[in-house]
């Protein structure tokens, strides 16, 4: 009998399975490879940054983050903050236990040398042996008007403060501060142990202090949000700056009580045109609109200014989601009260500081929101650019006429209303003073654009305590653009 | 290639083999000499010693075959050379890791696998395996003296059913209590003095001899047809039992030893060369289904959970990750330390949950090795192959497709492949039924047994403790696969070397001899 044939199958069968372990060991290093790299389970990503010469983030013509050689083999490389306290909303950390955020994470595989952007060159590197260097991000921040922020920001509260800082013809960020802060460089890969147990006290400490206030924590914006208000009611009754509103005393609907105004007299009387109601910021004629225009409109008017939904700034880097609710807590449709007091930026109205400066940006630029970004261009260790921001147009929130309109109101806000200690300092915008319903502390605002002749720049800061919005946050907020402007 | 029967009178390729085998060498001594470039920037101080110690050691073997077997294959020699070089350079590389970056690394609070990689140990056992081939070699060369005291490849057909009872023996050794151990949850090791030996590795060759030599006598009778079912014939009832016995003897493997691996490999030797020496397609089918039908019996026996778990893990690693517990209702909980309070462990954890304890850590990390690797690899000595446990024995494979990708295991890969084939080709030249059975045997088994453990780490079967053949470190799997080589080297030889009737010529035979 031959054993020929059996033999030549059997041993087909040899080389197939052969060809089975080839077929998998490709799909294994040639299309997972990234995947797998990527597991969280997967703890070389952790241990293995620390060993790599990571890029620097840049602002500017300063050095925010680098990486530099430790002198020891593990962790090869320390991370350096230049001024953490003041930069950590943009740079993020970097932490030896897996935690990372802000640019640190979003733009991670190009900082440690990783991103397929980068493959072209690593080939070349592997086979020379080189170890990568990772790639430099330069970010749109202006680090003088940034400092400036922190710094004015840290003077004004003992709780939460924050100022967003937009060019309204880009969308890029100049300012994204935040108050209080944290020094990412102590919880560094160097710092080992004692590094993890600040991450954890930070973790936990009073306000946040890991949280990016600028972009990922909402506060309710009170008047400032009269803006958005005003916008949508304009759009939708076709009004300018000149029309007369009702400025006369509210009775809410549900509770029979009186909405009150900041104060009597003034515009806020009877009747007044919008740009006095606005500029004296009478609580009455916006919480009647939003009565008036009922829940559903309020709700989509803000959704055009990106209410709503989380607003992407980089990729894997959104701002958290403002909100302008259509229903009461409860889950009933708000009809009631608080529908009149949302038109006032209160109830259960909330916003981030950058959502608030793309409604100031979109007064100033003719009613154009450009998307906001943080990253301005990614430059390999050789210079080759690997990155490059293309501004992009978020949305039309509204008509350049009531845009147009609306800038002449938030500047009669500072000529006639209820700023008027910010004359001369070359800004414009809306006040805000929100209760918290913590004691007499408020969320102060101020909302605006600046300069005033052709406007570049469209900013939002908030400062938690209590008082007025124009003393405390319209102070912070001129201190901060003389700053930017400079 | 001629007809299979009778193969054209072959010449000798000594010359390429010499060739070949430099050419093994210069790929093994660059690996050495990039361990230490990679690593300290200059030459490492043991490449002197290993460049002469392998140079000389892949030297003798290749005399002896070129002496006594000038008509063999010329690529399988440096085909051994290369992956035993290639592993002796990893397990070089692991060790170096031993002292430095793995020192850092503790010093840093990162954790580590706990065996260690012992180059020094792996080229001492690398010389007793090429002394073993060499010794094989000269025992099994051609001679003029008495037939009955002639040592070949054919002659051990005489003691079929000896070298069989003696595999078993081999096979039940790990059991014996006293010299018999564990390690690492399968019960293949004995323990003699200070060595440790897994017996299974020569077993698994003897039990080649046995197979072969047993199916050569009685295929004729198992190839008999008894029913007809559709296009399967079937054997009749009774030439059912050597296969039933031979399964039996696979599930007591299993059971006993837990050692999934070694019984996939015993089977489906068997099987195939049930197949090979009967032709009968319908053994594969009932192999087939008597495996299926033990590994599902294996499954429902609750003391043989970690069969079960295993096939669990392989399925779906993740939840296992540094330590998981498969609940009754097929449920997996983490214990991994993280979750654990201070003084309690995984493994106790979970039995007081009253679940079966598993660690997938070894796997995934293995295979993000790999991942790591991706297609070009980290090159030598610069990636962190040492994070995964056992990275120098059952791991390897990922090791080496972390630091040389892709690119690297499919060259280790073919290596292999071309190995088998040369195998094949040897069994399908030999002119003996015995012969054909025996080489084909022993180059199935070396596939197979690349298949289950590479399949194993690379996660495309479940995951048994098997050695990669040549690659691993340990001295049993290194001296079992030499003798392996210098066996296929051996038929090859005698399948090329001209006919019998060529060795009446004189001046023939003159030069084979005295030379």
């Amino acid at each position: 009998m031959d054993l020929d044939k059996p033999l030549r199958r059997v041993s087909i069968f040899a080389l197939l399975l052969i060809l089975a372990l080839m077929i998998n060991v490709n799909y294994i290093q040639g299309s997972e490879a990234e995947n797998l790299r990527n597991d969280k389970l997967n703890s070389r990503q952790y241990a293995d940054v620390f060993n790599r010469d990571r890029g620097s983030i840049i602002a500017g013509s300063e050095t925010l983050a680098s990486s530099k050689e430790s002198g020891k083999s593990n962790p090869k490389y320390q991370r350096d903050y230049k001024e953490g306290l003041i930069f950590s909303p943009v740079t993020g950390f970097f932490s030896s236990n897996g935690g990372q955020s802000g640019l640190e994470v979003a733009y991670s595989s190009l900082l440690d040398g990783q991103d397929k952007r980068l493959t072209a060159k690593r080939w070349f590197d592997s086979f020379i042996g080189k170890p990568t260097k990772g790639a430099n991000v330069v970010t749109t921040i202006d680090p003088r008007a940034q400092r400036a922020a922190y710094n004015a920001l840290k003077g004004t509260t003992d709780r939460r403060a924050a100022a967003v800082v937009m060019d309204i013809k880009t969308g890029a960020l100049k300012v994204v501060a935040s108050y209080p802060s944290f020094d990412p460089e102590r919880i560094a890969p160097q710092t080992g142990e004692k590094g993890s147990k600040e991450l954890q006290r930070l973790d936990k400490a009073d306000f946040k202090p890991l949280v990016n206030k600028a972009l990922n924590e909402t506060f309710p914006p009170g008047s400032s949000f009269k803006t958005v208000v005003a916008a949508i009611e304009m759009t939708e009754k076709g009004l300018n700056l000149n029309s007369t509103v009702r400025t006369d005393p509210l009775i809410l609907p549900e509770t029979g009580r009186r909405l009150p105004n900041s104060h009597e007299g003034g515009a806020c009387k009877q009747t007044a045109p919008l740009i006095s109601a606005f500029a004296e910021s009478c609580n009455t004629t916006f919480g009647r609109m939003a009565l008036d225009m009922k829940a559903a409109t309020l709700n989509s008017g803000a959704a055009k200014f990106g209410f709503g939904k989380k607003i992407p700034v980089e990729p894997d880097l959104l701002s958290a989601e403002s909100d302008v609710p259509t229903k009461e807590p409860t889950g009933q449709p708000l009809g009631g009260d608080n529908l009149g007091r949302s038109g006032i930026g209160q109830a259960n109205v909330r916003a981030t500081p950058l959502q608030m400066a793309m409604v100031a940006a979109a007064v100033a630029n003719k009613g154009k929101i450009m998307k906001p970004y943080l990253v301005d261009k990614v430059r390999a260790d050789d210079q080759s650019e690997l990155y490059s921001a293309n501004p992009q147009e978020f949305a039309q929130a509204m008509s350049s006429g009531v845009a147009d309109d609306l800038k002449q109101m938030m500047l009669a806000v500072v000529t006639t209303g209820t700023a008027t200690n910010l004359q001369g300092r070359n800004i414009a915008g809306k006040t805000g003073t929100a209760e918290t319903g913590i004691g007499s502390l408020n969320s102060r605002w101020f909302v605006g654009y600046s300069p005033v002749e052709s406007p570049r720049y469209a900013f939002a800061v908030v400062t938690e305590g209590p008082g007025s919005a124009a003393t405390n946050a319209g102070n912070l907020a001129a201190t901060i653009m003389s700053a930017v402007r400079r | 290639m001629s007809s299979p029967s009778e193969p054209a009178p072959q010449t000798p390729r000594t010359g390429a083999s010499l060739t070949l085998l430099v050419f093994a060498m210069v790929v093994t001594l660059a690996a050495f000499a990039q361990v230490g470039l990679a690593r300290d920037g200059g030459l490492p101080k043991g490449l002197f010693f290993y460049s002469v110690a392998l140079p000389v050691l892949a030297g003798t073997a290749y005399y002896v075959v070129a002496r006594f077997t000038p008509y063999a294959d010329p690529v399988l020699l440096p085909l051994a050379v290369l992956l035993n070089g290639i592993g002796l350079a990893m397990i070089y590389r692991l060790d170096l890791d031993t002292s430095r970056t793995k020192i850092a690394a503790v010093a840093a609070g990162q954790k580590l696998a706990e065996d260690e990689a012992k180059a020094l140990t792996q080229l001492q056992w690398t010389f007793i395996g090429i002394a073993l081939f060499v010794i094989a070699m000269i025992m099994m060369r051609d001679t003029k003296g008495d037939q009955r005291f002639t040592l070949t490849p054919k002659t051990l057909q005489r003691s079929t059913y000896t070298l069989g009872a003696l595999a078993i023996l081999l096979l039940i050794l790990p059991i014996v209590p006293g010299i018999g151990g564990e390690v690492n949850g399968a019960r293949v090791w004995v323990f003699i003095g200070p060595f440790s030996v897994q017996p299974g590795e020569f077993a698994k060759l003897l039990l080649v001899v046995f197979f072969a030599g047993y199916l050569v006598n009685k295929r004729q009778a198992l190839s008999l047809v008894g029913k007809k079912i559709g296009f399967l014939s079937l054997p009749r009832a009774r030439d059912l039992m050597p296969i039933l016995v031979i399964w039996l003897i696979t599930l007591g493997v299993l059971f006993v030893q837990k050692d999934l691996g070694t019984a996939l490999l015993y089977f489906g030797l068997f099987v195939s060369m049930l197949y090979i020496a009967t032709q009968r397609i319908s053994w594969v089918f009932i192999g087939t289904g008597l495996l299926a039908l033990g590994i599902f019996v294996a499954t429902l026996i609750p003391f043989l959970g970690h069969v079960n778990q295993r096939i669990d893990i392989w399925q779906n690693p993740k939840p296992y990750f540094d330590g998981g517990c498969l609940l009754d209702s097929g449920k997996v909980v983490s214990v991994a330390p993280d979750t654990l309070k201070p003084g309690e462990n995984g493994f106790g954890k979970c039995l007081q949950l009253g679940g079966e304890y598993a660690d997938s850590a070894q796997l995934l990390k293995g295979i993000y090795a790999l991942g790591e690797g991706g297609v070009l690899g980290t090159g030598l000595g610069q990636g962190e192959p040492w994070r995964t446990p056992l990275s120098f024995s059952d791991f390897i494979f990922d090791s080496l497709g972390e630091e040389l990708g892709l690119t690297g295991l499919m060259a280790l890969l073919v290596c292999y492949a071309l190995i088998v084939q040369r195998g094949m080709k040897t069994a399908l030249a030999a002119r003996d039924p015995f012969l054909k059975l025996f080489a084909g045997g022993v180059s199935f088994v070396l596939a197979l047994q690349v298949f289950v453990i590479v399949g194993g780490v690379t996660r495309l079967i479940p995951l048994t403790g098997l050695t990669t053949p040549f690659l691993s470190q340990g001295g049993s799997s290194l001296m079992a696969n030499w003798i392996l080589i210098a066996l296929l080297i051996r038929m090859s030889h005698d399948a090329r070397k001209p006919p019998p009737q060529a060795i009446q010529d004189e001046g023939m035979t003159q030069v084979v001899m005295t030379r």
